[in-house]
């Protein structure tokens, strides 16, 4: 039976590097294992930061690490922003599932 | 193959194949300032052959390859001789080159520091590239400038200029005939004819210098001078460069570094004088 509480839980793992450069207000990430550069811009070099510890998070999780530092205003429509960048990021080999 | 010349040009040797003798013997003339290279293990083979075994005879028809070719790459007519060997030169280059970040960009050296233009086909990078050299600048290449990844440094490539349609007339006048390559009617770019950079970018084709300024140029538009932001930078020269992915990392540290030191402006000019003045006073600000 499906879990119906399940929320996904995503994570940085030590073989997802990458190396990090700031280029006026946009960040380059060169991804060490398909060698391809992803350019990003606010918030994902942030949502990125968040996650350098490796450990899992959720969108929830991710939201109230985020709260600390910036105001993300409606908390339902950020996490669910948050959640669409996490997606991407899955898509794009830098992040995996938990 | 039957015809056949190396030729060194900065620090890639070409060994370029013909079936018949006028391109090889157009190369000889135009190269021949250039380091005598003859026996050396070349870097590229270029082969210029027949479509198909009657056109070496009947309306020879010109096939491009090498170690590095486009399957689709369409014939070129016999006339275009040496176009297709300068293509094909090119074409090895931007394919197979992995010692340096290669960028589709012009530059010229003044003091040991070097200016770097970079644009499309047509934006003027190569003749404005082409008239410095006669004004006081060390031409270093009109095609490719060759980023080293661990120094940072641009080395030359001085291959001949090429110029297309207008610009043929204006670096003619310049320069003079003598160093004036056939004209090359009606190819695929339009007219074409080549240029044999001075003697001294040949000679000191082995000695690069750092970046110290950065262009876009864009002729034939009123002029203007503008900033860019580091990151419309960035994409712009990775689009100029043939083999970024292929480098890897040492490549993204070494363009990285490029775009975070290296002052650049865009610049858009409707005459050379204009251009001229331009880069005059930008090199004055900012190198």
């Amino acid at each position: 039976m499906p879990d119906l509480d399940a929320t996904t839980a995503y994570r940085r793992d030590a073989a997802d590097a990458v190396t990090a450069c700031i280029l006026d207000d946009l960040t380059l990430f060169y991804h060490h294992r398909s060698g391809q550069t992803h350019m990003v811009i606010s918030p994902v070099p942030e949502i990125m930061e968040r996650m350098a510890d490796g450990a899992s998070v959720t969108a929830q999780v991710m939201h109230d690490r985020l709260a600390r530092d910036y105001d993300l205003g409606p908390q339902e429509e950020a996490i669910a922003e948050i959640t669409a960048h996490l997606d991407a990021l899955v898509a794009l080999g830098l992040v995996r599932l938990a | 193959m039957k015809h056949n010349i190396t030729l060194r040009i900065g620090p890639a040797t070409f060994r370029i194949g013909s079936a018949w003798p006028q391109p090889i013997a157009q190369l000889a003339q135009l190269y021949a300032a250039y380091p005598d290279v003859r026996g050396a293990v070349a870097d590229f083979t270029v082969r210029l052959q027949p479509t198909n075994l009657l056109r070496r005879v009947l309306r020879p028809s010109i096939f491009i390859t090498g170690d590095h070719g486009l399957a689709d790459a369409a014939p070129m007519s016999l006339a275009h001789g040496l176009l297709a060997a300068e293509m094909g030169m090119n074409l090895q280059m931007a394919l197979g080159w992995r010692r340096h970040l290669l960028l589709h960009a012009s530059s010229v050296e003044k003091d040991g520091r070097v200016l770097v233009m970079t644009g499309e086909s047509g934006s003027g990078k190569s003749t404005l590239s082409a008239l410095l050299g006669e004004r006081g600048w060390r031409f270093m290449g009109d095609e490719f400038a060759l980023l080293d990844c661990d120094s940072g440094a641009i080395l030359p490539f001085p291959r001949l200029v090429s110029l297309k349609n207008r610009a043929i007339d204006v670096v003619a006048d310049a320069v003079g005939e003598a160093r004036m390559g056939p004209l090359l009617n009606a190819t695929a770019k339009g007219d074409i004819r080549h240029m044999v950079p001075r003697s001294d970018a040949v000679a000191r084709m082995d000695q690069g210098g750092m970046p110290a300024l950065l262009l876009f140029p864009r002729f034939g538009h009123a002029a203007d001078v503008r900033t860019l932001g580091q990151g419309e930078i960035f994409m712009r020269l990775t689009q100029a460069s043939t083999n970024y992915v292929a480098l890897g990392e040492p490549a993204f540290t070494g363009l990285t570094r490029f775009v975070r030191q290296v002052p650049a402006r865009a610049i858009d000019f409707a005459s050379g004088e204009e251009a001229f003045a331009m880069v005059d006073r930008l090199w004055e600000e900012l190198a």
